[in-house]
């Protein structure tokens, strides 16, 4: 009886929450906080890339390695040789000129996401989980309409000119943030994180000369304060920035917790990114009184803007809703892909990329790898100076995709000198998290017959199995 | 959800005392002792690092002289007694090498002065026309120990046969000159790296205590293990074969013309390399180094502490290493057993020093600079 009445109740409940939901996803909000996240996020990557061409990066990571770890299926995206690459990165800083004052907004975003995401394909010992972050986000900007507000497009034009926009323009760079810290504190549920308070027990005191703090980085409480709360304050922030009750303590908590990590780790602009882009989450009137502050200190003569409502058409909203239900599915499914392989995760980093396992472990190896005559049997020693930067080597001996690479690499290379029927073989002494080094592969391997693919790569040595 | 804010709050601070006093109440003890990393540091610079340097440049020195002598009154008995000046030199500075970051690096001292083997044709072609620059990159392996070891030494050729080439032959001037520029230029950079230690650079790297890359730590460390390697491969492997399908390539041995010495060279400098990492000095004394840094920090291996495992495992590399008969030249075709126990050994060494001992320290081995994510 009860069920009857459930299973009548149902169809209506339903219905309001989905009611509930569509009102809130279409209702019409201010465009201010997407103009100030385009100009944010804009100056941001300005100074990003003025920042990397300045540190001489992109010479030590473009120019200077003389082999590249591609990534699976994208072995055709190859370095542009030196002018090639400065000029990208000039274009590149252009873009995000042009992002940030809103000029030529669609041309520039679809030119630095196509610009940023292709440098970010070259070689694969650049992985940063930041990267990535920044490739989705401008990916997403494209189909923002955060020119039509406070901008030199909307200027040239008043008639693309704004004032509120449908909230899906905002929820879905929300969402996407709110993906971000969620999955990065739910990588964090893991006994070396939490019960062992690795790699942070080691990384704290790392820094014990500070002032002030560097005596308590020593302190092994510390440790795991500091991983108990890294923990929580990812997984639950996402939810506090979305909420207007909430919202001051959680960026002060956002503020407070990136400083941290840029004091202690070498994390570059990203603790900025963040503290910038969280403000997203502010009420639109802070960006409303953001913009009219922005509009003084320029000395903008700018018409006021009429109350107008963005609507896209409906070839426009479809292919969006689309886009968005495919992006966000994958952005939810991806990070779990690691369930398809049975061995231990860190130490295999099979299914590691692209889910947000930030900081998560302290790996280091050393790699030995040997060109093999299959008749002889007799051996020459590579030294891995000799075809990788220091960079390469360091990410290459840890980590299983990139040995195989290597293998192949030296092969093709040995070949060439006019030695046939090679082998490659290596050992790869790595340390996780603090525990004794040990193989991760051993000459029982022929490397170079391995095939980098997406199957489990059994040939991977277990943990700690060869001391 | 003002309500749920409170509950979340609450929950997080309950969570951090719980784990605050449990942590306390279990094992306060256990805490990592503070470390002084800046009394570390100041070993490094007065114990070891400049003794060292002040005993290499007074090694040179004194070969100078000796070259000086022999110059005066070419014979025999002078020849030998440079020769045992420059073997001494030779050695000591293997006490210097691993430092190369700061002064050293500026100066380029190891290629400068240890890019072995020799190139004996461009020696030969600089001693003919008189006309040469040693700051050309072409002249690296045309100078330095090893170019005088073979100007010195010679091919098997009789001692007579040495010394009138420094006498009667037709370029002796040219040739008694040439040894003189190689040693006024290692004499010439030894003296600036040694001021630079002692006016500033002392205090930057003393007061440089993080372990971030370019940091103090992070740069000895990196060249400990740099000079691990080459001792590896440019001191053994190399000249054994490893890199040559197992065919021995004697030639490429260090001080390969003195002949009887690579394998004491390779001895001084995995010797030294001990040192360095407890933080010993060439006299003997034991202060504050790697060793201590490692037992502070609690760092384990698979069975008791992580130092003690290094230590263990320099001692068995020592002893190995000391195994191997010289001349190093023959042994590497006539007792590749031996040869292969004491690599075995050091690849061994090399990875507690790369992998391990870094990893625990926190410090990144790469001597390039980037983001980490």
């Amino acid at each position: 009886m009860l069920l009857l009445l459930w299973e009548l109740l149902l169809p209506t409940k339903m219905a309001m929450a989905i009611n509930r939901i569509k009102t809130y996803f279409t209702k019409s909000v201010h465009i201010a906080p997407l103009a100030v996240f385009r100009i944010a996020f804009g100056l941001l990557m300005l100074a990003s890339i003025i920042r990397f061409i300045g540190k001489g990066w992109v010479y030590d990571m473009y120019i200077k390695p003389k082999v590249f770890f591609s990534y699976y299926g994208f072995e055709w995206v190859k370095p542009f040789g030196e002018t090639g690459m400065y000029v990208l990165f000039v274009v590149m800083a252009a873009a995000a000129l042009c992002i940030t004052v809103g000029f030529f907004y669609r041309l520039s975003s679809i030119l630095f996401f196509v610009i940023f995401t292709y440098v970010e394909l070259i070689d694969k010992t650049n992985y940063l989980n930041h990267y990535y972050f920044i490739s989705i986000i401008s990916l997403l900007m494209i189909f923002l309409p955060a020119h039509r507000y406070f901008s030199i497009d909307s200027w040239r034009k008043q008639a693309i000119q704004v004032s509120h926009i449908p909230n899906y323009f905002l929820l879905i760079i929300k969402m996407q943030v709110f993906i971000v810290y969620f999955f990065a504190g739910i990588a964090k549920i893991n006994s070396d994180w939490l019960l062992e308070a690795m790699p942070l027990k080691i990384w704290l005191p790392a820094h014990s000369e500070m002032p002030l703090i560097g005596k308590y980085l020593t302190k092994e409480w510390v440790a795991y304060a500091f991983s108990w709360f890294g923990c929580i304050y990812d997984i639950l922030i996402p939810f506090f920035l979305f909420s207007e009750r909430t919202i001051k303590p959680a960026y002060f908590f956002v503020i407070i917790f990136h400083l941290a990590t840029s004091l202690f780790f070498n994390i570059g602009m990203f603790p900025y990114v963040m503290i910038c882009l969280t403000t997203t989450f502010f009420s639109e009137t802070f960006h409303i009184r953001l913009i009219n502050f922005l509009r003084q200190i320029l000395k903008l003569n700018m018409l006021p803007v009429t109350e107008f409502v963005y609507k896209p058409s409906i070839l426009q909203l479809r292919l969006l809703k689309w886009l968005m239900v495919v992006h966000f599915s994958v952005q939810l499914v991806l990070p779990f892909r690691y369930l398809f392989y049975d061995e231990n995760l860190f130490w295999t980093e099979q299914g590691f990329r692209f889910s947000w396992r930030v900081m998560l472990m302290e790996k280091a190896g050393t790699a030995f790898f040997y060109i093999r005559d299959k008749q002889s049997g007799k051996e020459i020693e590579i030294s891995n100076c000799d075809f990788l930067t220091p960079m390469q080597e360091k990410m290459m001996a840890t980590q299983p995709d990139m040995l195989i690479q290597y293998a192949h690499i030296l092969k093709k290379e040995y070949e060439k000198k006019g030695l046939k029927n090679v082998e490659v073989l290596a050992e790869s002494y790595v340390t996780l998290n603090g525990k004794p080094s040990s193989l991760i592969v051993d000459k029982s391997t022929v490397l170079s017959n391995e095939v980098d693919n997406f199957k489990p790569k059994r040939w991977i040595m277990p943990i700690s199995s060869n001391h | 959800m003002k309500k749920s804010f409170i509950y979340y709050v609450l929950m997080i601070s309950t969570i951090s005392l719980c784990f605050h006093c449990k942590k306390k109440e279990t094992d306060g003890q256990d805490d990592t002792a503070t470390f002084d990393k800046s009394a570390m540091l100041s070993n490094y610079a007065n114990q070891v690092i400049i003794p060292n340097y002040v005993v290499a440049k007074q090694a040179l020195d004194s070969f100078a002289l000796a070259y000086t002598d022999f110059l005066q009154t070419k014979n025999t008995v002078n020849l030998t007694s440079a020769r045992q000046k420059f073997i001494r030199a030779y050695s000591v500075f293997q006490y210097v090498s691993c430092f190369e970051f700061g002064p050293s690096e500026n100066e380029f001292i190891r290629a400068n002065f240890n890019t072995y083997p020799c190139d004996t044709s461009q020696i030969k072609a600089n001693i003919s026309t008189g006309n040469y620059d040693f700051n050309l990159v072409a002249n690296l392996d045309a100078k330095g120990f090893p170019a005088i070891d073979y100007l010195l030494f010679g091919k098997s050729q009789s001692d007579a046969t040495i010394v009138s080439l420094f006498d009667s032959n037709t370029q002796a001037t040219n040739r008694s000159a040439y040894i003189s520029n190689c040693l006024s230029e290692m004499q010439t950079k030894l003296n600036t790296v040694i001021n630079s230690w002692n006016n500033s650079y002392k205090g930057t790297f003393v007061a440089s205590t993080g372990s971030e890359i370019g940091s103090s730590l992070g740069m000895l460390v990196n060249q400990l293990n740099y000079e691990l390697d080459a001792l590896k491969n440019a001191k053994i492997g190399i000249p054994a074969g490893k890199k040559s399908m197992g065919v021995a390539l004697p030639e490429k041995c260090e001080a390969y013309y003195a002949q009887n010495y690579s394998v004491q060279l390779a001895k001084q400098c995995l010797q030294n390399l001990e040192n360095v990492y407890l933080g010993r000095s060439i006299t003997g004394s034991d202060g504050l180094g790697l060793d201590d840094y490692l037992d502070a920090l609690k760092a384990q291996h698979i069975s008791g502490t992580l130092n003690n495992a290094i230590k263990n495992q320099f001692a068995t590399a020592k002893s190995k290493l000391g195994l191997i008969q010289e001349p190093l030249s023959s042994s590497v075709a006539t007792d590749a057993q031996a040869i292969d126990a004491a690599y075995v050994e050091i690849v061994k060494l090399l990875v507690l020093l790369k992998t391990d001992a870094p990893s625990v320290m926190g410090i990144i081995i790469t001597y390039q600079d980037g983001d980490g994510d």
